[in-house]
């Protein structure tokens, strides 16, 4: 069909307003992350770097940064394990897999933030999940009131929740492997194990980047669970960028920190979704 | 008619070597009572929750309190009557469906055609138009919330349904965008070159044609910014003040003060999960469908 050169421009026009629009409070904040702005202070007064040498020579700053990456890895891992196993399991069982999957997928439909209330409320010193433990003959744990067993609790939360997401996409990835390819490499004498190493997985790539991608990014920036949990505590045993930002920035007033902190958590951000987006991207075309 | 055919010959092929293969048939079923019973396991671990909540909501404040907690009680609906009756949590709960509705509608206008341009045309920067746009689900939301934070308090937008529907649009056009523009992609250009063949303009091809096919997932993918944007809570926790509080940051107030509401709690919790799982009944395939669309072939 012919067209004006003019038009798909046209037709973007509102979404590139937006998008133009967004770059004002982008290129703001970022002009704060190199200053010492904060709010009742007057106008930021640049310091060319400091916030962002503060991030990476502190023991805040590094430890929020550690605990960013650990979450974020941890809860991937997890989940990816879970869900493409929870997947293989449904497709396995057949028909009786679809009201499996109905009931699996509910926790991914609640708010996070309810979802992380609902086990704040199970997980206090006299909760049901305690009382549990004491039923089975095991000590009362302290869960997210506790320094060491707080990151696991806030863990255990995202896996509750965002394991169906894995399980959802992996089922639908696990769908375009077709079933004689995996009969053949079984005749050939190859176990289950080698079978998913070698059939499975590699037909799984696709959509493994995109779960990766979605799941990797929002447990990067994680933020509703942990601090409608913890608020970042006790002290600062769940406090990762995203959150140390918010407490940075709305509780202290100290845009220029929090900023600072901010643009280091996009950039983690922004790279691995370029580079895993991209390799899709090209995937899906070639 | 075939396949009973080939049953049955594999049925009678299966008396010859009854042993050996009675022996697989018995190892098969058990592996696959093992796979239904890790999945039965996972299934109470995801529902239990759920169900702990619902029986929370409907227990007297003695009932809730009391340990070891109790699994039988006398229910009462007096936590919902509260929580429905008072304005602590209706005004927030009407402010979500303003807001989200809201933000709902500016994404459909500012969305659908981004969508089409990016499906159907080809043209200069294509592909970094459509990679900004997704980017901003990608960004962590106070990088442009913090900033919006006082911008807004300047102009007025701060604590304002429509500086929230503004800013929601983070959370609702990328994904919109980008599973519109898959839906679109994979419907085939030939059919709306028909209609231009039969004389009919662009316009007249998406209306009659285009946007018939695409309505189910359109469909689906508001309803996934529905619930994106529903449950969204960084950005009124930051942007939103007493006049525009949501639902998510009001079912907090519960918890807030020094003794927690337990009752009403529950019972907020219990209606803030019904549009979730309302929306789970209708669309589950397509939302599938829109995030995988490229990756998965056959």
């Amino acid at each position: 069909m012919k067209h004006k050169p003019s038009l798909p421009y046209l037709l973007l026009l509102p979404a590139l307003a937006l998008l133009v629009a967004i770059l004002y409070p982008f290129l703001t904040g970022a002009w704060w992350s190199f200053t010492s702005y904060r709010l009742n202070r007057g106008a930021p007064v640049p310091n060319w770097g400091e916030n962002f040498l503060n991030l990476f020579s502190s023991g805040e700053g590094l430890h929020a940064i550690g605990i960013t990456l650990g979450y974020a890895v941890v809860v991937v891992v997890l989940e990816c394990v879970f869900g493409i196993g929870l997947a293989m399991l449904l497709n396995y069982v057949g028909r009786i897999g679809n009201s499996f999957r109905l009931l699996i997928v509910l926790p991914l439909l609640l708010p996070p933030v309810v979802a992380a209330l609902m086990w704040k409320v199970m997980l206090t010193e006299n909760g049901v999940v305690n009382w549990l433990l004491e039923a089975v003959g095991s000590q009362k744990l302290l869960w997210l009131n506790g320094p060491d067993s707080a990151l696991w609790s806030v863990v255990l939360i995202d896996v509750w929740i965002f394991t169906p997401f894995v399980v959802l996409l992996a089922q639908a990835g696990l769908k375009s492997v077709p079933k004689e390819l995996s009969e053949a490499a079984a005749m050939d004498g190859a176990g289950p194990v080698r079978n998913f190493v070698s059939v499975t997985l590699p037909m799984l790539m696709p959509v493994l980047v995109v779960i990766v991608t979605f799941r990797g990014i929002d447990s990067l920036k994680m933020f509703d669970i942990i601090y409608t949990t913890t608020k970042g505590g006790p002290v600062d045993a769940t406090t990762n960028l995203h959150v140390m930002a918010y407490l940075d920035g709305i509780r202290n007033l100290n845009f220029g920190a929090a900023m600072a902190a901010l643009i280091v958590l996009w950039l983690l951000c922004y790279l691995i979704s370029f580079f895993l987006l991209k390799a899709r991207r090209k995937e899906a075309f070639s | 008619m075939s396949s009973t055919v080939v049953d049955s010959a594999a049925r009678t092929q299966g008396v010859h070597v009854a042993s050996g293969s009675s022996r697989r048939e018995r190892s098969k079923r058990l592996r696959r009572a093992a796979a239904v019973a890790v999945l039965t396991i996972w299934t109470v671990f995801a529902l239990a929750p759920i169900v702990w909540i619902l029986m929370m909501s409907l227990k007297t404040p003695g009932d809730i309190v009391v340990y070891p907690p109790k699994f039988f009680f006398s229910p009462t609906l007096d936590n919902y009557v509260k929580v429905l009756s008072g304005s602590a949590f209706m005004t927030p709960f009407v402010n979500s469906l303003i807001v989200t509705l809201g933000s709902l509608v500016l994404t459909l206008l500012i969305g659908l055609p981004t969508a089409y341009a990016l499906a159907r045309f080809k043209f200069r920067g294509r592909e970094n138009i459509a990679f900004s746009i997704l980017s901003l689900r990608f960004a962590p939301e106070l990088l442009i919330i913090l900033p919006l934070y006082l911008i807004f308090q300047k102009i007025g937008l701060y604590d304002n349904y429509l500086g929230l529907i503004l800013a929601y649009q983070l959370v609702t056009l990328p994904m919109l965008v980008w599973m519109l523009r898959s839906f679109i992609e994979d419907l085939p250009i030939e059919l709306e070159e028909a209609v231009a063949m039969d004389g009919g303009n662009r316009w007249t091809a998406f209306r009659h044609v285009l946007f018939r096919l695409i309505a189910p997932g359109l469909g689906a993918s508001l309803m996934l910014s529905f619930i994106w944007a529903w449950n969204s809570y960084t950005l009124p926790l930051v942007l939103s003040g007493k006049n525009t509080q949501v639902i998510t940051t009001g079912i907090q107030q519960y918890i807030a003060y020094q003794s927690i509401d337990w009752g009403p709690m529950a019972a907020a919790t219990v209606v803030s999960m019904v549009p979730g799982i309302l929306f789970a009944l209708f669309s589950l395939r397509w939302i599938v469908g829109g995030l995988t669309a490229g990756t998965v072939k056959g």
